[in-house]
């Protein structure tokens, strides 16, 4: 076996199917994540599943890093040289960053199923890219790179996990804003009251803010005067609930469902390859299924939404940087350090995005949920950027004059 | 009971100046800039032209100055950035807008008289985006004036409030001190010192309690947006006056050839508006030889990928000394400001064609490398020919000797076997027809003769033509520029960055230390805490600070991690 067979094999099917695995038992064990309210063996329950899951993503963790080693002995250079290498990264960063920062730091599990989700998505896209090892042409090749594209891998990464909350709070508000209007009738005063309360900027500046906030959202800190635990089994059932449709005669989340295969539609275009548009298809169809399922048992949207914004704000500067070592390697490179390509605009319009995101979060008047679409919406500019851009408008464009065999 | 019970006096309480200048310093928490008086009240006017004029610009400015409208403004710099990434840039691919424009290429001839009039194929230097730029940056300044005021205020004079109610606060946590009461605030005033907090003292209260109060982050976090704000500034004024002053050019030179750095010593001469002629440098660049290798093992990973651009090259100056350089990929030539590039390569065949003993043609032919034909390609115009005479050549760079004596093509870049293949055509150039000095239009012209040439070789073209492949070089296409605001550029970026993290992540805090007599004789010390941001930040920032005070004053251990207020968790 060559080094370029092992680094393919440990990527699939090992790093794939670790992955996988790992994602399914942390969704199970989600169901057992938050507050054990039927006792302690259902608790012990998640805990042991959720321990497998942490292993086994570990250990992906372990088989990913080798394919990236493996692969970079095999082509002897910096394994960021082409896209699928890049997303290998991107997905890498969002799998480490969900371990160490989301369940090691701030103790949600319950949200590590969806990371890897995010990291599988990567991947899988990915493998549509694949390509061999192979050196590296020596206009690509220099300190400057190195910076530029591992910092924007990087940030890419810590994006995509940004996303992954983003997605899911925009879920779980929309249940509980749902879950609220409906209210009045078996939530108790506690969660009704609070359900009326003003709508209020996710701003973290304020602690009032922060306090009614939580309140609305977080039934299992709610003071229930009566019987907790059919309260929050029907505040559960109902945040589900409010999702779905019943058509076809089947219960589904079909309007969420629909938006999501329609948006993967149009980002399989790109492709223009039917195979391809049926999976993404396909893949978000049994993703707003899993995002439904799982809703009751998310944190609450104030939570996903500073976490969300966390994120972002983690992520923004190191994009920043690396938008700038970007065209200081292509000062060095090319003599410009900025013409307008089609890459560095789009690199541009990210960061621009996210800086509205970032203001609209500061700016009282914009909602939580205005300023959560707008990061969704920044980080398709993200994928636009990295998928479009690459795949199918650079073929319009060359460097400068240059000739191909020269090969910028 | 809250660690510091009785009342002071209103001023020592901050009711007085402090507080009311502080209630103006709370409302920075949106950035807003702080009120120092209520606006006045006025009563109403008589409407004039004048009045409704400057009634309309008081309104537009204050519009202006909202973030809001710079969220919208920087939405349409990103909707005509998006413009500039589907619609190809003249400034960029000028070949592929010219396509557009012919219809040969893209949406068509309509749409792209429509593009052309809404300067879509210029995005960056249309009316609509300057105008958007200006007035985003008006925006800006109208905002960032009193933001800067504001801070500039708040740097010099801020003290934080006392408070009345420690115990109210989110964090609290107590203990008893042995040491007096004076001593203890004079040294919990030393651990918050050293932790950069401003520090303010309170008055002695009638039961002999005390307080300090502490605030940090404040002048970091608004400082720092403010830095970075600015930071767009410098950019801009950088960006502009480096249009202005940037020069750049690029020259094909053919190997043993030169070119001269004067504004008529180049093939293709962009200088920003403020570059004369007389900025040239004046240099000579002889290039003596060009290496370019590939990885040229057919199964080895990456096969045919360049692996190496070298140019060996002799730099005159105006004064007259001669250095050999070398130009690689990255690691440009660098002289006198500016810098040179190798941007592109082809191969360069000798080409001359006789009409009889009359040499017609004689030059070196600059081919490009055609993915589609997998060949070098380039076009020979012989008008002194009689007919016109022109040629398409082909040189694959690699084509050994088949079993046949026939060349065998490959893809291979690499010169090892050159052959140049040919067809000749004759009749009207139509050189007075616009047309590219690498296309021929064949139109109209008779198809002549085809054929391939080794180095050397002499061929009939048809009547009393010849065709002589004299020698195979190479060429290169150096980009020669000068980029005086690249250092600017840096600067400014440098700011952003810097002004970047405060502005994100520095956060606003207050800390009070009330310390009161107990009837052991002991000094009872309330630690009381208040993030304006980043509440978990400050959950682990005041537990080490509750720590470093227990330990400077004496007091037990914290056992268990002290009362946090709900609002913490998020
Ligand atoms: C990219 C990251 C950026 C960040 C993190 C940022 C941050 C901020 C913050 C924290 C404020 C004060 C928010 C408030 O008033 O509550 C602000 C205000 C403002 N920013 Fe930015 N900014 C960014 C980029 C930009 C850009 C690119 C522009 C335009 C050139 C811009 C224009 C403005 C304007 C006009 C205001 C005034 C808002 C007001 O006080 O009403 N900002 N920014």
């Amino acid at each position: 076996m060559t080094t370029a067979e092992l680094s393919k094999l440990l990527f699939s099917p090992v790093t794939l199917l670790l992955y996988t695995s790992a994602m399914l038992m942390y969704l199970y064990a989600m169901a057992f994540s938050t507050v054990a309210v039927d006792g302690d063996a259902r608790a012990s329950k998640g805990r042991r599943a959720r321990f497998v899951a942490t292993s086994l993503t570990w250990l992906g963790v372990l088989a990913h890093v080798a394919h990236i080693v493996v692969r970079a002995i095999a082509s002897d250079r910096l394994p960021l040289g082409n896209m699928f290498e890049f997303s290998s990264i991107i997905a890498l960063t969002v799998v480490i960053g969900g371990l160490v920062v989301i369940q090691g730091r701030m103790k949600r599990p319950e949200l590590m199923g969806f990371v890897l989700i995010g990291a599988l998505l990567t991947l899988g896209i990915s493998l549509l890219l694949y390509a061999n090892p192979a050196p590296l042409q020596p206009i690509l090749d220099t300190w400057w790179r190195a910076i530029h594209v591992t910092t924007i891998a990087l940030s890419a990464g810590i994006f995509s996990l940004a996303a992954v909350f983003n997605a899911l709070h925009l879920l779980r508000d929309t249940a509980e804003t749902r879950v609220a209007a409906l209210a009045g009738d078996g939530f108790g005063p506690g969660t009704v009251g609070a359900a009326q309360a003003p709508p209020s900027e996710p701003d973290e500046d304020t602690d009032a803010t922060v306090a009614s906030m939580d309140t609305r959202v977080e039934p299992d800190v709610l003071d229930l005067a009566d019987d907790p635990e059919s309260h929050e089994a029907a505040y559960r059932t109902a945040l589900r609930d409010v999702l779905a449709e019943r058509w076809f005669g089947i219960r589904y989340p079909w309007r969420i469902a629909l938006g999501s295969a329609f948006v993967g539609l149009l980002f399989s275009l790109i492709w223009w390859d039917a195979g391809v548009s049926a999976s993404i298809v396909v893949t978000m169809f049994v993703l707003a299924g899993v995002g439904w399922a799982a809703v009751p048992f998310l944190p609450g949207a104030s939570t996903l939404d500073s976490l969300t914004y966390r994120t972002i704000a983690f992520a923004f500067p190191i994009w920043t940087f690396a938008v700038i070592t970007g065209a200081m390697w292509a000062e060095q490179s090319w003599g410009r350090f900025w013409g307008w390509d089609p890459k560095e605009t789009s690199a541009f319009l990210t960061w621009v995005a996210y800086a509205g995101y970032l203001h609209a979060r500061a700016t009282r008047g914009m909602n939580g949920r205005k300023a959560s679409w707008l990061g969704l919406i920044s980080y398709g500019v993200l994928l636009f950027t990295y998928y479009a851009v690459n795949l199918l408008i650079s073929g319009l464009h060359s460097y400068g004059g240059i000739s191909q065999t020269v090969g910028a | 009971a809250s660690g510091s019970g009785g009342a002071g006096d209103a001023r020592t309480w901050g009711v007085g100046f402090g507080g009311t200048y502080l209630r103006g310093v709370t409302q920075l928490e949106s950035f807003d800039p702080p009120r120092m008086n209520p606006e006045p009240v006025r009563g109403p006017r008589p409407v004039t032209v004048g009045g409704l004029v400057s009634r309309a610009v008081r309104d537009m400015w204050r519009r202006l100055r909202t973030m809001r409208t710079a969220l919208w403004l920087l939405g349409v710099v990103g909707l005509e950035s998006i413009l500039a990434t589907v619609v190809p840039q003249r400034m960029n691919v000028p070949s592929t807008v010219a396509s557009w424009e012919a219809g040969t290429a893209g949406p068509g001839v309509a749409v792209s008289q429509v593009l052309e009039f809404i300067g879509a194929y210029r995005v960056y230097t249309s009316p609509l985006f300057v105008a958007t730029l200006l007035l985003l940056f008006t925006s800006l300044t109208a905002c960032l004036l009193p933001r800067f005021r504001a801070w500039w205020r708040i740097s010099r004079h801020s003290v934080p409030p006392l408070s009345r109610h420690l115990g109210d606060q989110e964090h609290v946590a107590r203990f008893a001190s042995p040491l007096g009461v004076e001593e203890a605030r004079a040294t919990a005033r030393g651990v918050l010192t050293d932790h950069r907090y401003r520090v303010r003292d309170g008055a002695l209260a009638p039961d002999g309690s005390t307080q300090v109060a502490a605030e940090k982050g404040l002048i970091v976090r608004e400082g720092g947006s403010l830095m970075f704000h600015v930071s767009f500034y410098v950019l801009l004024v950088s960006i502009i006056l480096g249009q202005l002053t940037t020069f750049e050019g690029f020259a094909s030179v053919v190997e043993g050839q030169a070119f001269t750095d004067t504004s008529i010593g180049y093939g293709v001469y962009e200088p920003g508006r403020w570059f004369g002629p007389e900025d040239h440098a004046g240099f000579t660049i002889r290039m003596d030889d060009f290496t370019v290798d590939w990885v040229r093992d057919p199964l080895a990973p990456g096969a045919g990928t360049p692996t190496l651009f070298e140019s060996d090259v002799t730099l005159t100056l105006p004064d007259g000394t001669q250095t050999a350089e070398r130009i690689e990929n990255n690691h440009p030539l660098v002289v006198d400001g500016f810098k040179i590039h190798l941007l592109g390569w082809g191969y360069a065949p000798l080409v001359r064609i006789r009409d009889g003993s009359t040499v017609v043609y004689e030059d070196f032919v600059t081919t490009v490398f055609d993915e589609t034909e997998t060949a070098f390609t380039g076009v020979v115009k012989a008008p002194g020919a009689d007919p016109d005479l022109g040629v398409e050549v082909f040189l694959v760079p690699y084509a050994p000797e088949g079993e046949d004596g026939g060349p065998v093509f490959t893809g291979a870049p690499w010169a090892d076997a050159p052959v140049l293949a040919y067809q000749s055509w004759t009749g009207d150039l139509r050189l007075s027809a616009t047309q590219s000095v690498s296309d021929l239009d064949t139109e109209g012209m008779t198809e002549g003769s085809f054929g391939f040439l080794r180095p050397g070789q002499i061929f009939p073209l048809g009547g009393t033509m010849t065709m002589e492949f004299v020698e195979l070089r190479q060429w290169t296409n150096l980009q020669v520029s000068r980029r005086p605001q690249v250092p600017w550029l840096l600067l400014g970026s440098t700011l952003l960055l810097l002004g970047l993290l405060p502005a994100l992540y520095a956060y606003r805090r207050r800390v009070w230390v009330g310390v009161a007599p107990d009837e052991d004789g002991r000094t009872l010390v309330t630690v009381a805490g208040r993030a304006f941001q980043r509440p978990q930040a400050f959950e682990d920032e005041f537990l080490e600070l509750d720590q470093a005070l227990r330990a400077a004053l004496d007091g037990p251990p914290a056992d268990l991690p002290s009362q946090t207020a709900q609002g913490a968790r998020r």
